[in-house]
């Protein structure tokens, strides 16, 4: 949600209601997925360069199911900035940044946040990801590597 | 302003879409999924309403199931009948109906109708018509009887009468020329069930027996196999051979174990208190 002060700012908040089935990043690969520090493809990690997967395409429901919540949000702020005026959707970013802890470096395992469950109302209802591949189960190893280099902010 | 929260989260995963378009393209297709090919229908009566549906579930030209429960619980009032992908109707159902307990339990009173319509009409609308589960949804709460049809995209219609899957044509043949408002509970059920063989005995996807369920404001009545128009016929001879059929010429017996029995008697050995 980007602020804007000039005449006619109204027209350009998004009341998107359903997150579009493109990636924003769709048609266009970044090597810094599998970069090393050098800025190349990183064959040691991820095994040899794959054009195809690169630019593959994705299933049309892929991108809009990660969307959507965070679609539903920012409709819902921007709803609350056109009804009730600016303070609205500040108060509820704020009791959200509240309830977001930083992560400490020995964290790995995502923990579930239950007062942004709370706020995201998410603590009274039951979808498909509570019981579908739910990410605790997972036997996926992680690159314990690859994600500390993330959270210091060497890699993207 | 908002922080945008990169998690991995739970629920479909979509890995396999690349490898799976790869193969259709070379020729060889996905599996066919169950459906339930179908009649199901709902109609309200005076005190409440009535919900009927065959029992053929198909996995292509192949009757997978000859008496599957193709109408589902979803809360002590309400029950939703599905057509469609049999597994998508079953999983559907099960999500809102714990849903509905969830929000039940939160709000401390009996749920209405249209929640559980909305509910299920948002959650078809997000997988944008993926989930093949078109439904009929019919409960009584505090404002009556309440008849919604919910198809696979999200589309939503509240009627008096309804019929959904392939054998709807047949049914609402029936329904169209004798339905009238204020039936009584003998005449909605019949009517019901012969809106249910309609489909049976003219469409390919629908077969075996009706299931009939009355809601009305008291109770719920399930009533399962409620007709069998389709029960398998006793065969009248029998095709076994009797003994001696076959003259028995030489007969040789022999053991291949050898059993032996022996008791050992365990004496027990005193304590070591020591």
């Amino acid at each position: 949600m980007v602020i804007h002060a000039q005449p006619g700012w109204k027209s350009r908040i998004s009341l998107r209601l359903a997150p579009s089935s493109k990636a924003s990043s769709a048609s266009s690969a970044s090597v810094l997925d599998t970069s090393n520090s050098y800025g190349l493809h990183d064959t040691m990690r991820f095994g040899m360069r794959q054009i195809a997967s690169e630019v593959s395409s994705k299933h049309p429901l892929e991108n809009r199911l990660a969307e959507w919540d965070n679609t539903q949000m920012e409709l819902k702020m921007n709803m609350a900035r056109n009804m009730y005026g600016m303070h609205a959707p500040i108060k509820m970013a704020m009791e959200r940044s509240l309830v977001i802890q930083a992560r400490g470096p020995s964290m790995l395992p995502q923990r579930s946040n239950l007062g942004l469950d709370i706020l995201a109302g998410k603590d009274e209802s039951i979808d498909f990801e509570d019981y579908l591949n739910v990410p605790e189960m997972s036997t996926d190893m992680v690159d314990v590597h690859v994600v500390m280099e993330r959270q210091i902010g060497i890699r993207a | 302003m908002t922080s945008r929260l990169q998690q991995t989260k739970g629920g479909f995963n979509f890995d396999n879409h690349v490898r799976n378009t790869m193969m259709e393209g070379k020729g060889m297709g996905i599996p066919k999924a169950t459906k339930t090919g179908t009649t199901i229908v709902g109609l309200i009566y005076k005190d409440g309403l009535v919900l009927g549906a065959d029992t053929r579930a198909t996995a292509g030209p192949i009757v997978a199931d000859k008496n599957c429960e193709k109408i589902h619980y979803l809360a002590p009032n309400m029950y939703c009948c599905g057509a469609g992908t049999a597994a998508d109707t079953e999983m559907t159902t099960a999500l809102i109906s714990s849903q509905l307990e969830l929000h039940r339990l939160s709000t401390g009173r009996q749920a209405r109708v249209v929640t559980a319509m909305t509910m299920l009409k948002q959650m078809l609308f997000k997988y944008q018509g993926q989930i093949g589960a078109a439904l009929i949804l019919g409960g009584v709460d505090i404002n009556g009887p309440h008849l919604y049809t919910i198809y696979p995209h999200g589309s939503t219609d509240k009627l008096p009468y309804v019929t959904m899957g392939s054998g709807s044509l047949a049914a609402m043949s029936v329904f169209e020329s004798r339905y009238r408002p204020d039936l009584s509970r003998e005449e909605g059920i019949s009517l019901v069930q012969e809106a249910i063989e309609a489909g049976i005995f003219n469409d390919l996807g629908s077969g075996s027996n009706v299931d009939v369920v009355v809601i009305n404001s008291e109770k719920v009545e399930v009533l399962r196999n409620y007709a069998k128009p389709n029960e398998r016929g006793v065969k009248e001879a029998s095709y076994k051979f009797q003994r001696g059929t076959t003259e028995i010429l030489k007969t040789s017996i022999r053991d291949l174990v050898d059993i032996k029995e022996s008791v050992n008697i365990h004496t027990p050995e005193a304590m070591d208190i020591s």
